[in-house]
């Protein structure tokens, strides 16, 4: 593996500015500790950023923010110099959870995003086709969700967002709850249709490895309150296969981090037994 | 060769014993009940005002042929005017609750009054409303099958898995194309036990409307025969009422298998059918 002096995206211009954050769930000062508060971040174009942190230290809820789904209390998510407040398809996200919807066939749910902008039958049948074919489903379009395998849901997932042509891709996990290999193919495949769109997007995870493996720049985040501690411009050259995860380079500062995070989990729970 | 065939046959006594097993278990219990109440008859154990026999009933029923069409005909229109006015009501209640703050505050008060009234209390005032004849049979099997409705739809829309709506928003959608396109789908399949138990209610309301002022119809023809005190006519009725609910039942879970195919539990097979019985 080259390891380059730059980022390998060279992309000065901020997409996504979120400054000052503060949120809580539940009424704002009614002695609720704010899950951000004073959350600074911001994403380049074209830019790969991963987010890891402690479980519960708020990567779902910041997501959830910049796609519109949470109102804020203070402070600021301009995207591209603009407030948006509003969930819409520039932002789709992939969540968590099992979002692919049941009642609709795979095609039909990479066709929904389309379906809500009007587009005509003929027009999201195309597109359709084309992203399940960037994702790798072929022969699986008629199925129900129920009766694909939990990897293949994920691709219908991916698929789904990709199709509405967002400006900015928010992934939540999205490979969280599949075993080691099918990870590591849709980790993979999912660097190859990212290299060929180019999106923005913002992968939240809390395995380390596979943020230092796609990104372009990881963000280690706090708890209690959210905060930025680290932001590493990863420099391994794209494309990238397996053997980075086996490099000297790649191990180590996966190491550094981990310790890292292991510093502020464990401090974290120093501060919980007083 | 003689081997051969001997070997067949006796693999296909077993074979058409097992296709058959399911419908011949269903039987033992209806025609052990056939036995003992025709035995019990025969006995003199009771008298035939009080249970009248088997063959009793038979008669009753090639005796009332000519009548039973036209009782059929009338209970039909009532009960299926009813139950699908109903429905729609109730479904479009709930619907609008869930979408508008507005009209759940104007209509939820109301609702959650009128849910645990006893519709069958409302009886005389719905004759003296709408007056005797069809119109009030109609309106107490619509009310009847509206609240089921109502009450289901609105707790189903409740119970929606809330990442549905996120994702459907995160995509595009607005309100109103959440509601066409998320939760109308999602609240379907759940609202199926709802409709069911709404159509078998319908029967009872329309046998209830019908015992206070018909003057055709199958619950009308029962009033009949309590008053000339024909027991056995009493039971044909009651067999043919029983056969109506149990094909409109029987057509309805025809409908459920197509709507809700999308489902798990239709995929439902092995251990877990073992367990929780399928169909
Ligand atoms: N809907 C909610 N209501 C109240 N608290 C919540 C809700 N969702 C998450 N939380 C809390 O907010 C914190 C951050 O949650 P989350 O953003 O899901 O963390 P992460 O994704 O980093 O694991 C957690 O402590 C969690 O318990
Ligand atoms: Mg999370």
């Amino acid at each position: 593996m080259t390891v380059m002096s730059t980022p390998s995206s060279i992309a000065p211009r901020i997409l996504i500015s979120i400054s000052d954050l503060r949120f809580s769930y539940g009424p704002a000062g009614a002695g609720v500790r704010p899950i951000l508060e004073g959350f600074d971040l911001e994403v380049r174009e074209s830019e790969l950023l991963s987010i890891v942190g402690p479980s519960g230290c708020g990567k779902s809820t910041l997501l959830s923010i910049i796609a519109g789904l949470l109102r804020v209390d203070a402070g600021t998510v301009l995207v591209d110099g603009a407030e948006r407040t509003e969930p819409g398809p520039d932002r789709a996200m992939i969540f968590q959870e099992d979002a692919v919807f049941p009642w609709r066939t795979v095609r039909a749910n990479v066709e929904y995003g389309l379906q809500m902008q009007g587009k005509s039958r003929a027009e999201r049948h195309r597109i359709a086709d084309e992203y399940l074919r960037l994702v790798g489903l072929v022969d699986v379009w008629d199925l129900f969700p129920r009766q694909l395998s939990g990897g293949m849901r994920k691709r219908v997932d991916v698929a789904r967002a990709m199709a509405v042509q967002p400006q900015i891709l928010l992934l939540d996990e999205p490979f969280a709850a599949l075993d080691v290999m099918t990870k590591e193919q849709l980790q993979l495949d999912f660097l190859g249709v990212w290299a060929k769109t180019q999106l923005t997007a913002i992968f939240v995870t809390h395995d380390l490895e596979e943020a230092l493996f796609l990104s372009d720049r990881v963000v280690v985040m706090s708890r209690d309150p959210a905060r930025v501690i680290r932001d590493v411009a990863v420099p391994f050259s794209r494309p990238r296969d397996r053997t980075l995860r086996t490099s000297q380079e790649f191990q180590e500062l996966r190491g550094e981090l981990a310790e890292q995070l292991r510093f502020e989990t464990g401090d974290l729970e120093a501060i919980e037994a007083t | 060769m003689s081997t051969l065939r001997i070997a067949a046959h006796s693999a296909l006594r077993p074979a058409i014993f097992i296709r058959h097993r399911n419908v011949l278990r269903r039987l033992v219990v209806p025609l052990v009940i056939l036995g003992v109440w025709e035995l019990v008859c025969e006995l003199g154990l009771v008298r035939p005002l009080i249970l009248p026999p088997p063959h009793a009933v038979w008669d009753a029923f090639t005796g009332m042929k000519g009548q039973l069409p036209g009782a059929i005909l009338t209970t039909l229109s009532i009960t299926l005017t009813g139950f699908l006015i109903g429905t729609a009501i109730g479904l479009a209640m709930g619907l609008v609750m869930a979408y508008s703050v507005i009209a759940r505050d104007f209509f939820g008060t109301i609702f959650d009054f009128l849910r645990p009234v006893p519709i069958f209390a409302l009886i005389p005032l719905f004759l003296l409303w709408f007056g005797i004849g069809k119109p009030p049979e109609v309106a107490l099997v619509s009310m009847g099958c509206a609240v089921i409705l109502g009450v289901s739809t609105s707790e189903a829309i409740r119970n929606i898995p809330s990442i549905y709506i996120r994702a459907g928003l995160t995509l595009g959608a607005r309100r109103s194309g959440i509601y066409r396109t998320v939760i109308i789908p999602y609240i379907f399949p759940h609202l199926v036990g709802a409709i069911r138990l709404a159509a078998a209610s319908a029967w009872g309301l329309d046998v209830a409307a019908e015992f206070m002022g018909s003057q055709q119809g199958l619950g009308y023809l029962i009033i009949e025969q309590q008053i000339y005190l024909r027991t056995a006519g009493i039971f044909v009725l009651v067999f043919v009422y029983c056969i109506l609910a149990i094909v409109f039942d029987v057509l309805i879970a025809r409908i459920e298998r197509h709507v809700t195919r999308w489902t798990e539990r239709r995929s439902a097979k092995g251990i877990v059918a073992s367990i929780v019985g399928s169909q």
